[in-house]
């Protein structure tokens, strides 16, 4: 049995702008151009007017960390090569929130409310993953 | 929009033994808790008119014809439902719903898992150990996240908003769950029956942290059925039946893991369903009112959030209440008396129904050495999915 892969995005027509511009380094959002609000996941319409004048935007890349944990246990599956690794929950500058991973860092050295900023790395030759890093690390 | 409050009586319960039961078949479990119930109640399956099978996974995809083979049932309805980890305490309400329209007088519920022969440990994620991919429409979450991992995510949060230490905040957590296994060790139906300190849970492996091995409940078999009667008609079954007072369900329509007001040191289904009960069963007070319950302690934190959501205490309470003993088996509220989720471990589709069997046999004066004193109204409280976004339960019964 081969080891299995990691799963890569779906990618539908709403979301492929934004793994095009993470596929170049880039973290974008949605903006809406009636009622102004950033906007993720991606939508086809704004979640709070329904508005479908949405545009993409860039995003600061700087948030905090609102909570977290480190997986240091998992069936087998294709993470367990990165145990221990941290799953965290992001607020951005932009007042939107993400699901995602905190790299970069000793994973006992995170911490809620801790200053990150979008680092990225490569899941397969089609993916590029934004990824968190502490504010100012390397 | 009425109450069901007395309209509907539970008159027999039914439990297995809980754990690596792999001697015994679906089927085989199923009968077990049945035939007991239908002893307890002094019925036979001659007598029941329809019934509701709670199971998440078990026997899928045929589960309801299986069962009326099993249970040589007489061409009676039998319907099968699935609604998370709160599976059996919703086929408990369609029963009770049934029985006060009137539709039926006499009706079984069955909740029942098979676990351990399919390799699930808990730990896999939906897609990959699994090996499918998830049609979840919400494709941005997380793909390497396993359950104790969304239930840490609500510790670290919790500890972060009332100031406590990572060490100061898994002690708390550690009590709980040396409590329960306490409680447990009463319980012969318990897939584990062992004290256990908190030197122990705070040495644990750590699966996500916060969590340690001994903060989370663990895998098992089992299957629990209760009869349910019109609430005028219940003592000609027995002398002392156990009335429904209230059956609530709170589904949440947020996505947490998206929204930046998602409160993660709080469960707000939890919450809501709680209120509805309240209002349901007449409940001014939960704290005074409420003499026992059973929670869903699938890890310590969520237990230490029930106590916060469920108003036994304020926001931020849990510690001091943990501290003095409020819900050990002779504190003030005793909660897991039969030792939870943590000591039976969670056949997800019969959880629901194990809590009510224990409810039951406290209100009856037959639970052995785990006896409270003069117990009133019980709650069960059954949560299923993850604090982003769960399904909650909240069942209360007296006598």
């Amino acid at each position: 049995m081969s080891a299995p892969e990691k799963p890569a995005p779906p990618v539908n027509y709403w979301t492929k702008p934004y793994w095009n511009a993470a596929n170049e380094g880039k973290l974008i959002i949605q903006r809406c151009l009636d009622c102004q609000k950033h906007i993720f996941y991606p939508r086809i319409c704004c979640p709070f007017c329904f508005s479908d004048r949405i545009e993409w935007v860039p995003a600061s890349g700087k948030g905090r960390v609102y909570t977290y944990t480190v997986v240091r246990s998992n069936a087998p599956s294709a993470f367990i090569g990165d145990m221990p690794f941290v799953i965290a929950i992001v607020r951005l500058e932009e007042g939107v929130q993400m699901l995602t991973n905190i790299v970069g860092c000793d994973p006992d050295e995170v911490r809620c409310e801790m200053p990150v900023e979008v680092t990225f790395e490569r899941l397969n030759e089609n993916f590029v993953l934004p990824k968190f890093k502490p504010a100012g690390s390397e | 929009m009425e109450s069901i409050k007395d309209k509907v009586a539970i008159v027999g319960t039914g439990c297995t033994k809980f754990g690596e039961n792999w001697d015994l078949s679906l089927e085989d479990m199923i009968i077990d808790a049945v035939y007991e119930a239908y002893e307890d109640a002094g019925i036979g399956p001659e007598d029941v008119q329809a019934v509701w099978f709670g199971s998440y996974w078990s026997g899928i995809p045929a589960p309801s014809q299986p069962l009326a083979t099993a249970l040589k049932l007489d061409y009676k309805p039998v319907t099968r439902l699935e609604n998370m980890c709160a599976t059996a305490s919703d086929a408990l309400r369609q029963a009770a719903y049934a029985v006060a329209a009137g539709v039926c007088d006499i009706a079984l519920v069955i909740g029942a898992e098979k676990l351990k022969d399919s390799g699930y440990s808990g730990l896999p994620t939906d897609d990959i150990a699994m090996g499918n991919v998830s049609t979840a429409i919400n494709t941005f979450r997380s793909r390497n996240f396993t359950a104790p991992g969304h239930f840490a995510m609500m510790a670290t949060s919790y500890f972060n908003k009332y100031g406590l230490s990572p060490e100061a905040g898994k002690e708390m957590l550690a009590k709980i769950m040396v409590k329960n296994h306490h409680n447990g060790t009463m319980s012969p139906k318990a897939h584990f029956q062992k004290e256990i300190t908190v030197e122990q849970v705070l040495k644990a492996p750590i699966i996500a942290w916060p969590l340690g091995l001994l903060d989370c409940c663990g895998v098992s078999d089992g299957a629990a059925a209760a009869i349910l009667v019109r609430g005028d008609m219940a003592r000609n079954f027995r002398p002392d039946p156990v009335y429904i007072k209230a059956c609530q369900i709170a589904v949440g329509p947020q996505e947490g893991y998206m929204n930046p007001r998602h409160d993660w040191t709080m469960v707000k289904e939890t919450y809501r369903a709680g209120i509805a009960a309240y209002a349901e069963a007449g409940i001014k007070d939960p704290r005074r009112e409420i003499s026992m319950a059973e929670v869903h302690d699938c890890f310590s934190i969520t237990e230490a959030v029930i106590y916060e959501d469920l108003q036994f205490t304020r926001r931020g309470g849990a510690r001091e209440e943990i501290e003095a003993g409020t819900f050990e088996l002779h504190g003030e509220l005793p909660v897991n008396m039969d030792g939870g989720l943590k000591c039976f471990g969670h056949p997800i589709g019969a959880t629901g129904l194990r809590m009510v069997y224990e409810l039951c046999k406290q209100i009856q004066g037959k639970a052995g050495p785990r006896q409270i004193k003069n117990p009133g109204l019980g709650l069960a409280h059954n949560l299923g999915g993850t604090p982003g976004g769960a399904t909650v339960s909240v069942i209360i019964v007296g006598p």
